[in-house]
């Protein structure tokens, strides 16, 4: 997988390694930005509040 | 090269190999999901809560004291809670509400539901208060730390609401809403009073279990103009 993405940029060795850097930048800003957010509320680690079980889910 | 066609032996191990990657890919996006949790959140709420702390302080300096009644301007915070065994200028801004959006703001929020909190100015009540033990700014995070006899401090735009922690629960069941019942029978106390109750998850890390500490007014202490805390914050 990884090695056919290597294979379909473009450009010599240290470019390729440049355009990877900025695929895994932006990769990781998308999950920070999008993916954990909406995650986070879905997985039972960050519930501080008492309630009756019917507000538990948000 | 993919020029020559593969055989079957050589399709499987590609299919394996491409298993093998996505494994690891998994394994590093969970890593960086904890990264998240207990790094990155902090930031966000840390920087939004000093930004809204500071947007209250202002309020305040801006209004005379006696100015519009207390407790109006919900929406941008009611006060600070100081919990000096959490840290000698621990400060966090309260906010209305306990939903997701208000606490991963990084600060704490005052139940309205199930049972809506009491305002520290009322004259009897519960003021319960909840916030993260662990990732968007991690308010109570040294919930462990309180022991009883502790003093809390509120501190609204005009007084200061010294109160004493008398119980300490340190796990209950998150179904056990009786915790912040206005007279919080399960802290042994069976008579309407002033009191706070803060709320969090435990053990650290994960929410099982809800960590529970009480508190009972002490006394209340006009702010003077220069804001001088009162001995229990010094």
């Amino acid at each position: 997988m990884y090695g056919w993405i290597w294979r379909h940029l473009p450009g010599n060795a240290w470019v390729r390694a440049l355009v990877s850097l900025m695929l895994a930048l932006i990769v990781v800003y998308v999950l920070f930005q999008y993916v954990f957010p909406w995650a986070e509320p879905l997985l039972p680690f960050n519930d501080v509040t008492v309630d009756n079980g019917m507000a538990a889910v948000r | 090269m993919t020029t020559s066609k593969p055989s079957g032996r050589r399709r499987a191990a590609s299919v394996i190999s491409v298993v093998g990657e996505l494994l690891i890919t998994a394994g590093l996006v969970l890593a960086l999901f904890v990264v998240y949790s207990l790094w990155w959140t902090n930031v966000v709420a840390d920087r939004h809560a000093t930004k809204a702390a500071n947007k209250v302080r202002q309020e305040w300096a801006g209004t005379p004291a006696g100015g519009p009644a207390r407790g109006l301007d919900t929406l941008d915070g009611i006060g600070f809670l100081h919990v000096p065994a959490m840290g000698r200028n621990y400060e966090v801004l309260v906010k209305k509400g306990t939903s997701t959006e208000v606490l991963n703001e990084g600060v704490a929020g005052y139940y309205t539901e199930p049972t809506p909190a009491a305002m520290p100015w009322d004259s009897v009540g519960n003021f319960t208060l909840a916030a993260h033990r662990d990732g968007h700014g991690a308010k109570f995070h040294d919930i462990d730390k309180i022991h009883t006899g502790d003093p809390i401090v509120f501190e609204s735009k005009d007084t200061w609401y010294v109160y004493k922690v008398y119980k300490i629960l340190d796990q209950t069941s998150k179904y056990d809403v009786a915790v912040t019942d206005q007279v919080p029978e399960e802290s042994g106390r069976k008579k309407p009073g002033r009191y706070i109750t803060l709320t969090t998850c435990t053990p650290v890390y994960t929410s099982r279990y809800r960590y529970v500490v009480w508190g009972e007014l002490v006394r209340t202490q006009k702010v003077d103009p220069q804001r001088t805390p009162p001995p229990e914050l010094r």
